[in-house]
């Protein structure tokens, strides 16, 4: 039987934090590198699946990678879409800036400049917020989307595009009942801007990682449920068969 | 086949008097446009620059092709840069022109080449063109014309050109080199410029015309109710030239050019 209150498959997040949650809302994961985060956005589309369509968005994970992280927890990696948006941004636009470079450095013969201007190439230029918004558009029913990471976005759009693409999608599962998180690094932005993704957000999870002695612990902090600060908690993290998994019992790091 | 040179009459020089040595001749490059020829004692002296200046309708488009195919004609590789129209478009409407053999595009002796695909392929995207970018367009330009033996260019237009560079002093440089460039590749070129039917000025922004080798300009005139096109050769370096003013006639076999007869006044002119 599938639990329509499984948010990332960790009994004891998900029963308290969902039931306080409207039936469309937006997550944001946020962790340092080497946090783990990125197997918790995995973690969390996995959960969704046999419940809702599941979108994966990867923008820096080659799709096999995504694919074998999956297979490694026993996920099904066939039960998500998912879609490469570095992979995409590479053929549509850094191809294109490689033969820029080699045109310019090279220069151009009769040939190429014969040859039809390249699809794609002036006429539609590659927009990566038209890329995933147009697929969020085509979706009509509750869904269940991670984009892991935005950090890319942060790469080739302004900030304040970014968090316009965040209110789209937040817009979008308050709509039609849709589940986003998104994922950002911790330390990689300005503050302002993290904040601007806090403020937006229905639910903040930040997973850390914490040396101590010769290894590092874990924890798993539930740093914001809308309307719900009673839920903000921070629990000890363990990597398990399954993936993460919390200790409510144990003092966190 | 090269076509026979058409004899033409000898530029005037001082010596001619008797009195002082003759001037240099310059290498002339034959515009195979008879009249315009007998205009500029035997052509266009080579390696210049020439500004094509005239609004719309006026037969600028005509000129540079015609110029582009007689020189092929006499084995001179010849290459139409074009900006506003697209080249399938341009050998569409030249195919109308009994002057015009396709023969000279297969076998490349006249190549169009399509000024946005290299904007395109060079990555030259931005509105306005920075000086780097204005650099790797003339370098991309002097390198087509060396490697392919480039002897005749048309760019139609250096308005269009010019309307992304912006700059008086960027469209300055950008002229300067490129003049420089092609002359050095001995390569003579017409450069079309779009202007207004308001005489006194023959390009956009004016400093084209300063830099420029020579200037042709075309006009429509009214007499009588008619529309006539007329052409005068404003200047033109390194050859002495008529500044009469030509009534040009298209017609299938090219460009015809007679005499200007002052016996109507004009209702309007340049």
């Amino acid at each position: 039987m599938i639990d329509r209150n499984r948010l990332f498959g960790i009994p004891e997040v998900d029963g308290p934090v969902a039931t306080a949650l409207p039936p469309g809302w937006f997550a944001l994961l946020t962790g340092g590198s080497a946090s783990g985060a990125p197997l918790l956005a995995k973690q969390f589309a996995h959960a969704g699946t046999g419940l809702l369509p599941v979108l994966f968005y990867t923008t820096y994970e080659r799709t096999i990678d995504v694919r074998r992280a999956f297979e490694d927890f026993g996920w099904d990696p066939t039960a998500i879409q998912i879609v490469n948006l570095a992979d995409e941004y590479y053929e549509r636009v850094l191809v294109r800036g490689l033969e820029v470079a080699t045109a310019r450095e090279k220069g151009l013969t009769l040939e190429q400049l014969s040859r039809a201007s390249p699809a794609g190439a002036v006429g539609s230029a590659f927009s990566l917020t038209s890329r995933m918004l147009s697929d969020l558009a085509s979706i009509d029913t509750p869904f269940r989307l991670v984009l892991d990471s935005v950090d890319f976005f942060f790469e080739v759009l302004t900030p304040n595009e970014v968090t316009t693409v965040a209110r789209q999608i937040r817009y979008r599962c308050q709509t039609i009942g849709g589940q986003a998180m998104i994922a950002v690094h911790s330390r990689a932005h300005d503050g302002r801007v993290l904040g601007a993704l806090e403020d937006l957000a229905d639910i903040v999870v930040d997973l850390r990682s914490v040396p101590h002695g010769r290894r590092y612990e874990h924890a798993l902090a539930v740093e914001k449920v809308r309307n719900r600060p009673d839920l903000h908690r921070i629990y000890r993290a363990e990597m398990r068969e399954q993936g993460w998994q919390v200790d409510d019992a144990a003092t966190p790091p | 086949m090269e076509a026979p040179a058409e004899p033409v009459r000898e530029p005037p020089t001082t010596s001619q008097g008797g009195l002082m040595a003759p001037a240099t001749v310059l290498d002339r490059c034959a515009t195979g446009i008879e009249g315009l020829d007998k205009i500029l004692y035997g052509g266009v002296p080579r390696g210049n620059m020439v500004l094509v200046a005239g609004s719309v309708g006026t037969g600028k488009t005509t000129l540079c092709l015609e110029f582009l195919v007689r020189g092929a004609e006499r084995g001179e590789r010849s290459l139409f840069v074009s900006v506003t129209e697209s080249s399938d478009k341009l050998i569409q409407n030249l195919s109308t022109f009994e002057f015009f053999r396709a023969d000279l595009v297969t076998d490349g002796s006249l190549t169009f080449v399509d000024l946005p695909v290299l904007y395109d392929r060079l990555g030259l995207e931005h509105e306005e063109l920075t000086p780097d970018e204005i650099a790797i367009l003339i370098r991309t330009l002097r390198d087509l014309v060396r490697s392919m033996g480039v002897k005749r260019l048309v760019l139609d237009s250096l308005t269009s050109v010019c309307y992304r560079i912006r700059r008086d002093e960027r469209i300055r440089d950008f002229m300067l080199r490129l003049g420089q460039e092609l002359a050095d590749a001995g390569c003579t070129s017409l450069l079309v410029s779009e202007i207004g039917p308001t005489p006194g000025r023959y390009s956009l922004h004016g400093v084209e015309e300063a830099i420029v080798d020579g200037v042709i300009l075309l006009w429509n005139a009214r007499r009588q109710g008619d529309i006539l096109r007329v052409l005068q050769v404003i200047k033109m370096r390194g050859t002495p030239h008529s500044q009469a003013q030509y009534v040009v006639e298209l017609t299938p076999i090219g460009m015809l050019l007679a005499p200007h007869l002052k016996g109507g006044r004009p209702e309007n002119g340049a």
